[in-house]
């Protein structure tokens, strides 16, 4: 019954976090999306615009954490939660917030990204998610062969124009983890974040 | 009535997207909420936003009446054939 109240975007969301979790032990999730469940949004907006009453259901799930909300429900699992969006460094900051979660102990975390085109009255701010997708991870500290290192340097402004592939970030992290590549820089404004391979 | 009750069993499954049912799986007589269908307290305000477009019936903000005009589709098709205003 639950999953009447979830669309597209939250339906793949949740599927790719409920295979990731199937086999994996309890974990704090972060749930992290560049633009989240914006057609909610729309829809409440164009009622507020032709004066209808609001959907409560829309209503009560516009809210970016709602996705994760139901995840939490849905299993009945009290673990602690978290909802991310930091535009283009979404990726990066749902990765640093699992570091942050790691330093303090917890011996795993799961992290989700998931995103899909914005709506027709916005699609002029998104050009880089063309297809809804989402995938999800299992996060443990490493100092090894394997450790995968994240920084963020300073770097000359304006320098983005070096990757034109049309992928979001999220799924260029994604190409980066499982490709096995030894680096891949994204630089964002003056920053640039660096993810490395050691070994 | 039996028609009316189609309808709204129609207009529940639409506007809550019970994509898993046909309305001839409603039992009419049944209990919407928490047994039964299963509903919640969000269906209940969606499910009255949903009678009002439809219908133009005004629900009272008495809990207790619409907890007796929400109790079964059977109920509801009661209430919207005594208080609709639109057809």
């Amino acid at each position: 019954m639950m999953r009447r109240r979830v669309d597209r975007l939250g339906r793949i969301a949740l599927q790719a976090t409920y295979q990731a979790h199937a086999d994996a032990p309890e974990a704090p999730v972060l749930f992290a999306s560049r633009y989240g469940d914006l057609g909610r949004s729309v829809e409440l907006l164009t009622q507020l615009a032709r004066s209808e009453p609001l959907s409560p259901t829309s209503f009560s799930l516009s809210v970016h954490n709602a996705i994760g909300a139901l995840y939490s429900i849905a299993r009945g699992d009290t673990a602690s939660y978290g909802a991310i969006a930091a535009g283009e460094e979404t990726v990066e900051a749902a990765f640093t917030e699992a570091c942050g979660l790691l330093a303090d102990g917890v011996p795993r975390v799961m992290v989700v990204l998931y995103d899909e085109p914005v709506p027709e009255p916005w699609r002029h701010f998104s050009p880089t998610v063309g297809f809804p997708h989402a995938w999800a991870c299992l996060l443990a500290a490493d100092s090894g062969a394997n450790a995968i290192r994240l920084d963020c340097h300073a770097g000359p402004p304006d320098a983005d124009a070096g990757e034109q592939d049309g992928l979001p970030a999220d799924l260029r992290a994604l190409r980066f983890l499982v490709s096995g590549a030894r680096q891949w820089e994204h630089p964002v404004g003056a920053r640039r974040w660096r993810w490395e391979r050691h070994g | 009535m039996l028609e009316l009750e189609h309808e709204i069993k129609r207009l529940v499954i639409e506007t809550l997207n019970l994509e898993d049912l046909k309305p001839d799986d409603i039992d009419p007589a049944a209990p919407l909420f928490v047994e039964g269908l299963g509903l919640d307290s969000i269906d209940a305000l969606e499910l009255g936003l949903a009678l009002q477009k439809s219908y133009g019936v005004v629900l009272a903000s008495d809990s207790k009446e619409n907890r007796r005009h929400f109790a079964s589709v059977r109920a509801l098709a009661d209430f919207v054939s005594t208080h609709r205003t639109k057809s």
